[in-house]
């Protein structure tokens, strides 16, 4: 596989929400609106490119018995920072405060410790850099894609900006709930792997 | 290399730990003062909110701008109401008092605190105070805006930590919870001073508001977070309502 392959397979042909799903529970949480989403995207992409990129570089001295407890504590550091950062910034504090617990909850993200198993202990420095941000964005594409629909449809704004007038449109509540993250991540996946991708499918 | 071997391995995890927790301590403190201007900006704008200010767009050196503008004096009170010091107000020297947690543990009686409870007056003489307490899974916190007479309540706003969002957390999220303060009185003569009551307050009744379905706990720690926090501010709005008449 190419670098360029590495990254963007994971965004496209590979991604982690449609075709892996993995990172299920907190595309659910974080997708009520866009801003959410796009801070989630972010900090995920960081921790996932970082601990990879880390990982990598250490791979060859980890004791084999305890690489578990090395990975989490290298992510916990990279989402315990990029937490810090979040508060330290004027625009984003009020976002990681509406985050609250799931920015810390990146560590049980399933794609950032997966990826550094699945790919970075067994490849070169870079290439696991470029596969963690790749499976970051390309979680963040569909996280974006889910909160665009959430927040039109339940808020009838986008990033903060009323879109659809009050005036005639009523938001629906349901939109805000968790459930409907569900039902908008299965049409999605319907849609990558029975229209975009057909090879996807079992034969 | 044996990477394999105890030894190695207690090394190596021992050796990481410590890095990792140095990286992360030179992080919290180098991050710490940009992190405690947002809170500051935060809490004034909470403040100025509670005294139906809209902060909304507005950025932290706004805030504090618009803050140092309205804010007359802002003082420490002992436990009978008397001034102990005052607290900055001018624009390049505010200070807030934001042990809350102590002030909490002073007002409840516990041995170490002493009570200096902050009072905010805003220019036109409404008078803001904050309230803390428990909440169901963490601390619930507000300013409680007060209109010169000392008794009828203009606004105010609530936090919490970690409540349950769409339950708990409409404390913050639902300004109708919040509207239904506006205009209610606090009874400085009857036991509770204000209530929130589960279940609806009843007709008419003016230091009461209903509290949120399916929030019990979060209701109920409020409500004793406000009542305790103006059972401790009473002798100053005594004093302040005497000196009225």
């Amino acid at each position: 596989m190419t670098l360029k392959e590495t990254f963007l397979n994971p965004i496209l042909k590979g991604n982690p929400i449609t075709v892996l799903v993995l990172g299920i529970c907190s595309s659910l949480a974080v997708t009520v609106t866009l801003k959410g989403a796009l801070v989630m995207t972010l900090s995920v992409t960081v921790v996932t490119g970082l601990s990879s990129l880390i990982m990598s570089l250490l791979r060859k001295g980890i004791p084999n018995r305890v690489r578990i407890i090395v990975q989490l504590v290298v992510v916990a550091m990279m989402v315990i920072l990029v937490d810090q950062i979040l508060k330290s910034i004027e625009v984003t504090f009020p976002i990681d405060k509406q985050l609250s617990v799931y920015i810390g909850l990146i560590i049980t993200n399933c794609i950032v410790m997966g990826r550094i198993e699945a790919f970075a202990l067994g490849n070169k420095p870079f290439a696991s850099l470029l596969d963690g941000l790749g499976n970051g964005l390309g979680y963040g594409l569909i996280l974006i894609v889910v909160a665009f629909f959430r927040e039109l449809l339940g808020s009838g704004t986008l990033f903060g900006v009323t879109v659809l007038s009050p005036e005639w449109y009523t938001p629906n509540n349901l939109v805000i709930l968790p459930p409907f993250a569900l039902i908008l991540i299965g049409c999605i996946i319907w849609v990558h792997r029975g229209i975009i991708d057909k090879d996807l499918q079992e034969k | 290399m044996n990477t394999n071997g105890n030894i190695y391995t207690i090394i190596y995890t021992t050796l990481i730990v410590v890095v990792v927790a140095g990286i992360l301590a030179a992080a919290a403190s180098f991050l710490k003062p940009s992190q405690q201007a947002n809170i500051k900006a935060e809490t004034i704008s909470q403040m100025l909110q509670a005294a139906q200010f809209d902060t909304q767009g507005m950025n932290n050196v706004q805030k504090l701008d618009k803050y140092a503008e309205e804010i007359e004096s802002a003082f420490i009170i002992d436990a009978e109401g008397n001034k102990l010091r005052d607290l900055g107000v001018t624009r390049d020297a505010i200070e807030l008092e934001d042990g809350l947690k102590a002030q909490n543990y002073a007002i409840a009686g516990k041995d170490g605190y002493t009570v200096g409870l902050p009072v905010y007056v805003l220019k036109g003489g409404v008078t803001l105070i904050p309230c803390y307490g428990a909440g169901l899974w963490g601390p619930v916190w507000g300013y409680i805006a007060i209109e010169p007479d000392g008794t009828t309540i203009k606004g105010a706003y609530f936090d919490h930590e970690s409540e349950t969002a769409g339950l708990g957390a409409r404390i913050k999220d639902d300004p109708a919870f919040r509207a239904q303060l506006v205009g209610k009185k606090i009874a400085w003569e009857e036991v509770p001073l204000f209530e929130i009551v589960k279940g609806g307050a009843p007709e008419g009744r003016e230091n009461a508001i209903d509290a949120i379905t399916g929030a019990t706990m979060t209701s109920k720690g409020l409500d004793a977070a406000i009542s305790t926090w103006l059972a401790a501010y009473k002798p100053y709005f005594i004093n302040l309502n005497k000196e009225e008449e």
